[in-house]
């Protein structure tokens, strides 16, 4: 229909997601939860422009009304200027994907979601009297996307996620501090058996009291040591944006034109691979384009960027399964998937030894980059100073900023203990999506400490 | 606007979870339609319409709560989502803290929420628009990349509660953003500008464009400047997060609970007399006004700081029950997913009486930060901010850029240090208003 109406390209993608949710507080389960998002999202291309229209009522009149809005919006647009809609041909694909669990949540009684995780919390709260309030989360999602288009791609595929959240916050007189653990990834239940509560929610509790007693940062300059969740946000933030295709061909990033080029030290090897079983795992992208790794920084030299078929088209690459959205009311755009900087070969005493002063950085909070520009800022959770190779005092309340061309040739030590444990969601326009990130120790040099000292 | 029937499927629900032995529940749907331009790289990307709806049902038994959504409302689907919620309410524990869910009160009307030129919006106007905006920007210096957007929509919902609520609400908001990028060289000039309110009329589009042309075309030329403690005055844009912060540390259930940096605040002086801070949901055609909350509670304007001093909380009927007091309607429904939280509705800082260029001129060095996130750390209240966009102020004068520069502290420190407030500042939405802020000292870490 959508080619009968005028378009050269048309995609339709039907987004459904079911999930289920617990909300625990100071052992009291307070809330269960659950929901289903679902509907259809038309895409095309008609005379060089983008249209796209939504919709979550089930009829087919208003299925028909978004492929008409879809043809009228490209067609609204064609006299105005601007980004040009054009697209690699891509090989037809028919697959179905269903993603296997160990454990089907849907097995698993709510009565019993809520035993187990009482059982986790109660953990956080004996921890110690300086505990002064926990918080545990659960939810399980499944997520299924089907998308056909006018190449004859026709692809399904259902994933299951699950995840595990505590907090805890922490206080004496009126310091409170707090402290946190997740877990998630492509899975079933089987991330709730395999949880040790000490090692989970009673890390989150050490974590907040241990805080207490910490000390603001000595803001300035530093050469500072990331462990690997800081590394994983820094290179999410740092790096893996700038290398988004459509940012690239858009003009908002710095390396749009370093193609080739020595971007990092030589120390520096960046991935992207949705082929990982982790949190940012997919095979096949929302274009129907079947995932692969993908090669960002090899050596310190830019040799990829993460591709959509439109910035396949306009910068010259290849798709490698990039393009996805959050739900049917948002057309794919590119994202990371599971993003991280490559081993190196240095034990993390290596990496500290011949450090006289910086700070070592640990858990990550969040974190934030203007492309255009650059600038990174990153929020971790905890700190300690470097003296003499040694950690000594205790950090809280530590973020970090930088140019990104600075830092990663400032890059000057990379371990080989890589670790991926950032199951998350990453921002970006109005769309958030499933990502993980993941590092060995890092060492940069010029980095900016902010604090209070 | 398609014609959606939203009353049927609410009643439907109310009148299955009245068969299912709860405590209290309620029923709210919300169906809205939308339409966008998405501006990237060299100008308008893709025109995007949304059609929305949704039910969310919200069960109370023996004080445990069930929460269920779902995007259809046919009568199948909302016969699961009621039950689904009433089983999840059996299977949560009790709340110690749950004493119930308001009744129905009659409210004022708050005039002028729609707007009858965004709902006949076309896309082709939509692009109009954003074109307006792109032109307004090559006006003042040709050549930049984009990313940015506008967008309008227009929702409509209804609420109803097992203790005799039935609220209907319609609204229309339009909203604009736009972020030029300029290069020479390696020298990078980029900033933004945005606007948003509840009627086209409100928007200028061209004004929009040219701001964030002369915001970019600042930038060129940024330096780092050298850690220490200075002054800082910061632009409403930015005085935004800083007041922000504390109207939601001062909100719901974190707040009652001691859980927020400003929960020990309440009747206590948190800034100088000349921090006077006003919460009003009740402004006609204003951005965050409604006649009800999002628990069927009227809207009012609250006084929430006076002479410096946190007058009162930001309630809905959960954290006024902790408090022992009366919701003060500030409950915040989003969409229809079952959750009800509690916030501000239209902030109004009272200007002061110094003037932005009267607080650059007094200052013999410092730094004027125009896009910076004062977001703390909600539990402790540190924060650790870089100053996104900013100058470095010398002798009275704005010098030259900044980069990597951060600042931080404790927020509190932030208030207390309030030194000038504007007589003049921005109106957002017709109904938020934000002045600059100086503040005498802020720890501010570079090279």
């Amino acid at each position: 229909m959508g080619l009968k109406a005028g378009a050269n390209f048309c995609e339709a993608r039907f987004f459904e997601e079911r999930s289920n949710s617990i909300s625990i507080e100071n052992g009291v389960a307070r809330a269960l939860g659950s929901g289903i998002v679902r509907g259809v999202g038309i895409r095309v291309i008609v005379g060089g422009r983008w249209g796209f229209a939504s919709t979550n009522v089930p009829t087919r009149r208003s299925v028909e009304g978004a492929l008409v809005d879809a043809v009228g919006g490209a067609k609204s647009i064609a006299t105005r200027g601007g980004e040009e809609a054009k697209i690699v041909d891509a090989k037809p694909t028919i697959d179905t994907v269903n993603h296997k669990v160990k454990i089907n949540p849907e097995g698993v009684s709510p009565e019993e979601r809520v035993k187990r995780m009482l059982e986790i919390e109660k953990v956080a709260r004996s921890y110690s009297d300086r505990v002064k309030d926990t918080f545990m989360s659960y939810r399980d999602v499944l997520t299924k996307v089907v998308v056909c288009n006018s190449f004859g791609t026709s692809i399904e595929e259902t994933t299951p996620r699950t995840y595990v959240y505590c907090s805890v916050i922490s206080k004496e007189g009126e310091n409170m501090q707090t402290g946190f653990e997740s877990v998630g990834n492509v899975a079933g239940y089987e991330i709730v058996d395999a949880i040790q509560p000490e090692k989970f929610s009673g890390k989150a509790a050490e974590k907040a009291v241990k805080l207490l007693d910490a000390h603001p940062p000595p803001r300035g300059t530093h050469t500072i040591v990331v462990d690997p969740k800081v590394g994983g946000l820094f290179v999410h933030e740092a790096f893996g944006h700038n290398s988004e295709g459509d940012l690239v061909f858009g003009g908002q990033s710095i390396v749009s034109d370093k193609m080739g080029q020595r971007v990092a030290s030589d120390l520096v090897s960046i991935m992207d691979d949705p082929t990982k079983l982790k949190n940012g795992h997919f095979i096949y992208d929302h274009e129907g384009t079947r995932a692969e790794p993908h090669l960002i920084v090899n050596n310190g030299t830019l040799v990829g960027f993460l591709h959509s078929l439109e910035s396949a088209a306009k910068l010259g690459g290849k798709p490698q399964g990039s393009a996805r959205a959050q739900s049917h009311h948002h057309p794919p755009i590119i994202r990371m998937s599971n993003t991280y900087f490559a081993p190196g070969d240095m034990t993390l005493e290596e990496i500290l030894e011949d450090i006289n002063l910086g700070v070592y950085l640990s858990g990550s909070q969040y974190g934030y980059v203007e492309t255009q520009k650059g600038q990174f800022t990153c929020k971790v959770e905890q700190a300690w100073l470097i003296e003499k190779g040694e950690l000594t005092d205790h950090l809280r309340d530590v973020a970090i900023n930088g140019v990104t061309l600075d830092a990663l040739k400032n890059v000057t030590a990379v371990g080989r203990d890589f670790r991926m444990e950032m199951p998350g969601m990453c921002g970006k326009g109005d769309q958030g999506m499933y990502v993980d990130a993941g590092s060995p120790h890092i060492r940069v040099e010029g980095i900016v400490v902010g604090g209070r000292r | 606007m398609e014609e959606i029937d939203l009353t049927t499927p609410v009643e439907k629900a109310i009148r299955l979870l009245s068969t299912l032995d709860l405590d209290v529940f309620d029923v709210s749907a919300v169906y809205s339609r939308s339409l966008s331009i998405d501006i990237l790289g060299k100008g308008i990307k893709e025109a995007r319409s949304r059609t929305d709806l949704g039910i969310g049902v919200r069960a109370y038994k023996n004080r445990g709560m069930g929460v269920a959504f779902s995007q259809s409302l046919e009568p199948a689907d909302v016969e699961k989502t009621a039950h689904r919620a009433a089983s999840f309410a059996t299977a949560a524990q009790p709340d110690p803290y749950f004493k119930g869910i308001p009744g129905p009160s009659k409210a004022l009307e708050v005039p002028n929420l729609c707007d009858s030129e965004i709902t006949a919006l076309t896309l082709e106007e939509a692009g109009r628009l954003a074109k307006g905006m792109i032109d307004a920007v090559e006006g003042v210096c040709p050549g930049a990349m984009y990313v940015g957007g506008m967008g309008a929509g227009h929702s409509r919902g209804y609420l109803m509660t097992s203790t005799g609520v039935s609220v209907e609400a319609e609204k229309t908001s339009v909203s604009a953003f736009i972020a030029p990028t300029y290069r020479k060289g390696d020298d990078v000039g980029s900033s933004h500008e945005y606007d948003y309110a509840i009627s086209l009329a409100e928007m200028d589009f061209d004004k929009i464009g040219k701001r964030a042309a002369e915001k970019a075309l600042e930038q060129f030329g940024s330096k780092r400047v050298k850690s220490g403690t200075l002054p800082i005055i910061i632009t409403p844009d930015s005085t935004n997060s800083l007041i922000f912060g504390l109207m939601m540390a001062i909100s719901g259930e974190s707040a009652v609970k001691g859980r927020s940096f400003a929960s020990g605040c309440l009747g206590k002086q948190v800034a100088p007399q000349i921090l006077e801070i006003d919460d009003d949901g009740t402004i006609p055609r204003a951005i965050a006004s409604s006649a009800y909350d999002g628990e069927g509670v009227p809207r009012r304007l609250t006084k929430v700081v006076g002479e410096g001093t946190v007058l009162t909380f930001l309630h809905n009927s959960y954290s006024a029950g902790i408090a022992g007091v009366e919701t003060t309607g500030h409950a915040q429904r989003g969409g229809y997913g079952g959750y009800v939280g509690a916030g501000p509705t239209n902030i109004r800082v009272k200007p002061g009486d110094s003037s932005l260029d009267e607080m650059v001129a007094e200052t013999k060095r410092g730094v004027l930060a125009t896009n910076a996130a004062f977001f703390p750390n909600m539990v402790s209240g540190e924060f650790s901010s870089t100053i996104d966009e900013g100058f470095l102020i010398e002798g009275g004068e704005k010098k030259h850029p900044v980069k990597n520069l951060m600042a931080g502290g404790h927020i509190l420190e932030l208030y207390k240090n309030t030194e000038l407030i504007s007589r003049e500042g921005r109106t957002l939405g017709k109904g938020h208003f934000f002045p600059a802020i100086k503040i005498s000292q802020v720890k501010l870490a570079g090279k």
